[in-house]
Parts: structure tokens; sequence; C-alpha cells
């Protein structure tokens, strides 16, 4: 019995993990922000130099991977790494990796956020397997902040702004001013136009030179890092200015078309819930499909519709068919039920869909039966597959990507699937070796 | 003995000695002949010994100037790996018709390239190849060329930046649209003058296309609206001159090779918008990580005195260059190939040579590309380490900001550091 109350201290003295199967609670991610250094999109990992309270230049690039259902999302709409330009500052909420084995980016000491680096304190968090990585207009948007502008100190189209991130709903909490500088390369965005500060000063909005109260004008902002002189820690950079919301929204819709055609010719990821087997290769699978896409995806996985499901990565590459693409080794058939797509899948904090809509007895772990708002990284939707030739790799907890067949058929590039049957080991499992150690 | 065996006897010698220096001779030449050209320290390599190609940008590790690109070739464009390529020194990298740097490009863009054979094999930051390898047909119906040994890039440039450079114009043919995508008939012919014989090619195009007019950024959806295009069907343009993003999308079975316009600049005013904001970007930049050269020559005078001569590398924005003045006080500091500053801890500033500008002058005639033409003289009272003839400085006149650059920018002695290995790239 002591032994078994040891065993039980021990087990849960285990620091969170994710398992397979199952989406983590984002209560349980480690926050932290930093600027994008590093994309090695086609591995769906890259590095971020993570902020302190120390100085932001020596910190070194921390990698960091993407979860299979990892949601990111830029200028307010969904995406994939390679959308975002280097150097944007993102919001992260991540986990320790599920399996250190496999790990694609360095595994460190469980603790190592509380520990400095030099000179900044958790910098190197081992967190870094992210669940939601996110720009700051889209960390605003979701967040329920604006950025408020309130003065501004120019000079030959180059200076700061002194601005505070304030929460719409929230009126008691004191707002913190931040400086952030800007320069001629900003981009001010006003509707349709694309500006720069040169404009807004011909204009007469913004003065040539000196000092001007900018009244807390509302607006949504790009950040990024520049170097900075000795003695600033930290400060970072405006890249954008978005100051209205006709500028967001068209910013937004460019970015969903450009997931959704991206996701389209890739296919939706999912996993799957469970197999069940019938004879000569026949099978029906049940798969959730993972979370943070365009409504309009979601929509095109109706019942009765044929359907491909392929096997794949953690990376989500596809497996087999490599050369002659994701179709030719998928397993066919069609969808005979989807559940879950009686509501449209949100992204927690967009406006919320009218509570009476159930989840029409999804598991848990799919959708909270009877609310709407699915876990982070769950679409909320779980379709039935029935084919008549199953495939390896297909099997419970498994990632797998399937595609309606009114999707494009189309050929992917080499780096984005595994070689068929010849692939070395590091194209299923990419080594953290690549990453520098400083 | 006879005259025969007397003149047999007199004439073997000098004709044996005859035929030998022939002999070397004619080696030697063949040898430098055999010898494939390599960029050599010092020296600007000639444009036009340069490997030309073209592809999407894959892969970036833009603190190393290195990436890989997937090379257009003969076959089946989505089966080419990625091609990992590294930048010269004074590299030439444009991006909307302005200088840019490797960070700038977004990943899937497809560029044009001058490349050449790595100077030093043995320190190449990319794989070194047989140097036949862009003769080679890579298998699986991808044709040949599609891994040159020509990867020590000089040139890299987006198709506007091309496009305004070589004097060419797209000119918009048909196009055939459905739910706001489809394909769009153009061809690339000079700007003067035109060509009737050019070769029209397709591409395709999305909701995400981004059209720039003025000032204006715009979707297929709108100019729909404004029934500048139709919603469906096909309409004839009648050559419209534009200029176009390129980049590559996934295509049908069946399709070799067929690229995606991401962007298209309806009228000049917004090209050189575009072209702006990335010259600002760039300068902003420059200024920050300061301007690249190398030392053509160094005269040592005492106690660790010397004047220094050096070439600032070619390719920046003006501006940068018109800040070079005799007289102006400036900082000079060692660098690697890769352009990251040495001792780099306390910013770059640090252990720079201090000093002033005797001299900024325009070497005459025209600069080879990678050469601004602009050589500078430099006087310092403490010269450091790696200030060598041939060897590639970082300059600083004391007018732009003193920054400090970010940690994967400075070398802080590691030997993988200044020479980082090409093992990162995967082997496909």
């Amino acid at each position: 019995m002591g032994l078994t109350m040891l065993s039980a201290t021990a087990h849960a003295a285990d620091p969170f993990r994710p398992e397979a199967g199952k989406f983590p609670p984002l209560e349980k991610a480690h926050s932290y922000r930093g600027e994008l250094v590093f994309v090695d999109h086609a591995n769906r990992r890259g590095s971020l130099r993570v902020t302190s309270p120390g100085i932001f230049r020596f910190t070194a690039p921390h990698p960091f991977a993407l979860l299979p259902y990892a949601i990111v999302r830029y200028h307010g709409a969904p995406a994939d790494l390679r959308d975002i330009p280097l150097g944007t500052m993102l919001h992260a909420r991540a986990f320790l990796p599920p399996d250190p084995k496999t790990s694609a980016v360095p595994v460190l000491p469980v603790n190592n956020r509380e520990k400095t680096k030099a000179g900044a304190l958790g910098v190197a968090p081992a967190e870094n397997h992210v669940l939601l990585l996110e720009d700051e207009p889209s960390h605003c948007q979701r967040e329920g902040f604006a950025w408020k502008l309130k003065e501004v100190e120019i000079k030959d189209r180059a200076g700061t702004i002194l601005a505070s991130r304030e929460a719409k709903q929230d009126v008691k909490t004191k707002p913190v001013d931040e400086t952030l500088t800007f320069d001629a390369s900003t981009r001010v965005w006003r509707g349709r136009e694309c500006l720069r500060i040169e404009h807004l000063i011909a204009e007469g909005i913004w003065p040539a030179e000196g000092k001007k109260a900018l009244g807390g004008q509302s607006v949504q902002i790009g950040i990024t890092w520049r170097p900075t002189p000795g003695g600033v820690f930290g400060r970072f950079h405006l890249s954008d200015i978005w100051l209205d919301e006709e500028a967001m929204q068209n910013a937004t819709q460019h970015q969903t078309e450009l997931h959704k055609t991206f996701i389209r010719s890739r296919w939706m990821p999912a996993w799957v819930d469970s197999v069940e087997y019938g004879k000569f290769g026949r099978a029906t699978v049940t798969a959730t499909l993972f979370g943070g896409m365009d409504p309009t995806l979601y929509a095109d996985f109706k019942t009765s519709i044929a359907a491909l499901m392929n096997s794949a990565e953690n990376t989500l590459k596809h497996t087999e068919g490599g050369t002659a693409g994701p179709t030719q080794m998928a397993a066919r058939g069609k969808l005979i039920e989807v559940r879950g797509n009686l509501f449209l899948p949100q992204i927690q904090g967009s406006p919320q869909i009218k509570a009476d809509k159930k989840s029409a007895g999804l598991p848990e772990s799919v959708g909270n039966q009877n609310s709407v708002n699915p876990p982070l990284g769950s679409s909320g939707i779980q379709i039935r597959f029935e084919t008549d030739l199953i495939t390896e790799g297909m099997r419970p907890t498994r990632i797998v990507k399937v595609r309606p067949a009114s999707w494009p058929d189309v050929h992917l590039p080499r780096e984005e699937y595994l070689g068929n049957g010849a692939s070395s080991i590091d194209e299923r499992f990419p080594t953290p070796a690549i990453f520098p150690t400083y | 003995m006879s005259h025969a065996s007397l003149h047999y006897s007199s004439t073997p010698m000098p004709r044996v000695c005859l035929l030998l220096a022939c002999c070397l001779i004619s080696s030697a030449f063949t040898h430098a002949a055999d010898e494939p050209f390599r960029p050599e320290a010092g020296k600007f390599p000639p444009l036009e010994k340069a490997h030309s190609y073209r592809g999407e940008l894959v892969f970036v590790d833009h603190a190393n100037r290195r990436g890989s690109i997937r090379v257009q070739g003969s076959g089946m464009f989505f089966r080419n790996d990625p091609h990992p390529f590294a930048l010269l020194p004074y590299a030439t990298v444009r991006y909307h018709g302005a200088p840019a740097d490797l960070r700038d490009i977004p990943l899937g863009t497809v560029l044009h390239v001058r490349a050449f054979l790595p100077p030093d094999p043995k320190t190449s930051a990319v794989p070194v190849l047989p140097v036949d390898n862009k003769s080679k047909d890579a298998n699986h119906n991808r044709g040949t060329g599609i891994a040159p040994a020509e990867n020590h890039v000089m040139l890299l440039e987006d198709e506007p930046s091309h496009c305004q450079r070589e004097g060419l114009i797209w000119k918009l043919k048909e196009l055939e649209i459905k739910n706001h995508e489809g394909i769009l008939i153009a061809t690339r012919e000079p700007k003067q003058g035109g060509d009737a014989k050019a070769t029209e090619e397709k591409m395709t195009f999305d909701a995400a296309t981004r059209l720039w007019r003025g000032r204006e950024q715009l979707s297929i959806e709108e100019l729909i609206a404004e029934g500048a295009w139709p919603a469906e069907g096909k309409k004839s343009f009648g050559g419209q001159s534009v200029l176009l993003g390129v980049t590559w999308k996934p295509t049908p079975d069946g399709i070799f090779t067929r690229f995606h316009i991401s962007d298209i600049w309806l009228d000049d005013a917004s090209m050189q918008r575009a072209a702006k904001n990335q010259t600002e970007t760039h300068k902003a930049f420059i200024r920050s990580r300061w301007m690249a050269a190398w030392i053509d020559a160094v005269e040592y005078g005492k106690f660790g005195r010397a004047t220094i001569t050096a070439t600032l590398f070619g390719g920046m924005d003006d501006s940068l260059y018109a800040d070079f003045k005799k007289g102006a006080p400036a900082m000079m500091n060692a660098v690697e190939n890769t352009l990251k500053h040495t001792h780099g801890a306390y910013g770059p500033a640090h252990m720079a040579s201090r000093g002033t500008l005797l001299d900024a002058t325009k070497l005459p005639g025209s600069a080879p590309l990678g050469s601004s033409g602009i050589q500078i003289k430099f006087e310092t009272d403490l010269i450091i380490e790696g200030i060598r003839p041939g060897r590639v400085v970082r300059v600083r006149p004391t007018s732009w900001p003193q920054v400090q650059v970010p940690r994967e920018e400075y070398l802080q002695g590691d030997l993988e550091e200044r020479f980082p290995s090409p093992d990162i790239f995967p082997k496909y």
C-alpha cells in the first residue's frame, strides 16, 4: 500500500505533457512572447527570441515545434508558419514535449523557464511544443484588446509612439503604457490604402517633427523588433498600423484566402479516434478534424460525399504516395457521418454562437457536450469515414489528413512528403541537431 | 664519325628541350582551361561567367545568408528537392525592385539567380557538388539542371526586380476565371519595342492574389465588383502592361511546371510605392548592421596605426553611400563571409577600429556587380585582426545609429559559428 501511495505521489508530481488523442487544456500551457527568428516550415518548427526583463538582443533564438493540432494565426486569420514574416513578434502558448524521444526540437530540463540565461530569466522554457501561435493583431482580437495611441514623437520620418494595449471590456485594469519605435518603412493601412509615415505627414495628420498627442486613437498594430541602442533592454518596433476596421478586415480576408488554398492542397489534418475493421481491408474510421481553420473548409465535410484519407506524421507530412502524390496510396471511401457540423467551430474569444445549439453528443475530447466551444486544437467536428481498403497508419491517436473529393487533387512539393518507403528516419522524425547551440 | 652521325648526335637535345617546353606550356594552358571558374577573394567575379537559373524560395537561414531554392528544370517541378544556396558576401539581393536581405523575401517567392561555384569548397556553408552537376539528369522525371554546383549566389532577384533590371514587362493577354480564381495568360517582353514572338505563359491566380493600384491594395473580388474583371468566363486584356509577383502552388497531375501569381502591380505608382517600402526597410537594416566592404590594402603605421583602403559592396540605396564623406568619423569591424560581426556581445562598436574617413572616391568606369564602385580610405589609431587584404569588413559612419545586433548575427568564437556547416540541409 505504501508503494502504491508513493507511486501515486510520484505520478502526481510528473509535469504535464500532452497525450496522444487528447487536446491539452489551454490553461496548462506556458505563455510567452518572442520574435520569430527562424522558420523550418516543412517540419513545422522554428525559433523565437523570447522576451524577458533582461537584455533582449542577448537572448539566443529558442527552438519551438508546433503540435500537430496547433493553431497559428496571422492578421486575425488562420495561417501556416510559412506565412509569417521573420521578425514578427508572436504570442505563444506551449507545453512540454509530448514525447521527448521523438522531439524535433531540443528537450530541455523541465524547470528551464526558471533559469537565467545570458542574464535573462525564462528565455529558454522547456515548454517548446506550441498549441497556439499568434501575432499581435490576432492576439488582440482573440483577447478583446485594442491599442490606444497616446503620443507620437517624430523626426525624419522616424521616432517613437507611446501607446497602451487596453481591454475593450475591462475598464478597471489600468493599462500600461509602452514605447514603440517606428520609421519610414512602417506601413500604415487605411481602408484599401497602404500608406507610409510621409503620407500621414503630407496629409497633416502627423507632424513632420516634434510631438503630438494622439488622444487614445484606437488601432491594431503589427510588432517586430529592431536593434536598439545599448541601455535599451527591450523595446519593440511597429511594422504596421491598421487605422480602421476595414483595413484590418482586408488583411484578415487576404490571409484567410491564402490559408484556405493551402489547406485544400495539403488536406485537412485530423486524428483517428477509433477504427472498426471489416473484412478484406474494409474499415470505418472515426476521426476528429483539427481546429482553427476557416469555417468554409469544414463546411465541405458533408455526409455521403466521397473522400480520401491518408496517414501523416506529427509534422503533418503525407506518407506514402510521395512522388505520385498523396492520392495514390490514400484510402478512398465516403463520409458516412459528420457530427458537430451543425454549428461553426470558433476560436476562443471570437463572437460566440448562440448557446441553444448543442454539440450533438460528441465526446468531451472533441467538443464538450452541451457546449459550443471545443477545446483549442479541435474543430469540434467528428467524421466517420468508410473505406474498402484501410492503410497502415490509420490507427487510434495517429494523425491523418482528409480530403473531400471536391477539393483539388494536386501534387505536393518534395519537402512536404515522406519519400515512399525509402525515406530516412530523419524525415519522419526530424532531428533537433539543426538548431545551433549558443 | 661521319657527318651524318655527327649531325644526328647534335640535334636531339634541343629538339627534346623544345618538345618538353611545348608540352609544359600546353599542360599549363589545358589545366587553366579545365579548371572551373571560381570567384577569388578580392575580385568581383564577372557576371557573364555566372550560371543562371530560377526557382522557388523554400528555406531561409538569414543569419547565415543561405537558404534553399527549388530550381526549375525540364521535368516535374514539385519533385525537385530544395537546392541549398549561399550568398556571396557581396551578393546583391533585390525584392520589389529595391535592395533587400534574404529575411525580407517571403517563402514561396520565385527568384532569379546568378551563381558560381563555391570560392572555397572547404569552408562552404552549403553542400559542395560535382562541378558538372547541372548537366546531370536527376531522374524520376525531374530533368536536368535542378541541382547545379553553382550554388554561391551573386545576384538574387524576384520577378519585378528582374524585369526592371532587364527592361522587361509582363503583358496580360487573357484570363479565365471562376469563383475568384483561374488562369492568366501573359508574355514577358522588352518594355521598349515589345516582342511579337514572346512565348505565352499560363499562370494561376486565386482569391489571395493581391492587386496593387496607386495607393490601393485590391482583391480579385473588388476588381469584379468594379466591373474590371468578369465574375466568370474569359476576358481579353489586349496586352495590358503590368508587373507580376510570381510564386508556386501545387499543381494537378500532368502539369509539370506552372507558376502562380501572388501580386499584380497595375501601374508604375504602385510598383514605386512597393520599391520605396522595401528601400526604407533595407536602409534601416544596413544602418543597424553597417555597410559591408572588403579590404584592398593596409598601410601600417606605428603602435597600431594604419590606413586602410576598402571597397564598399554594391546594391544598396544611394543615400547610404552618400553618408560616407571625406573627413567623417567612422568605425570598421572585421566580419566573416556571412557578414556576422566578430566580437558582438557588447555590440559591434565595442571592438571596432575607430578613426576617420580620409577619402571616399568613386572609381573610374562602371562598377562590376557586387561593387559599389566606391573606395574609402580609413585611418585608425588601432587596427584590429581581421582587417587584412581580401577580408570582409563592415563600416559605419558615426552618423548612423549605434545599436546592438541580435545574438544570431554576431560571432562569439565558436568555429561552427564562423563557418556554418552544410549539415543542416536535409538529404532527400
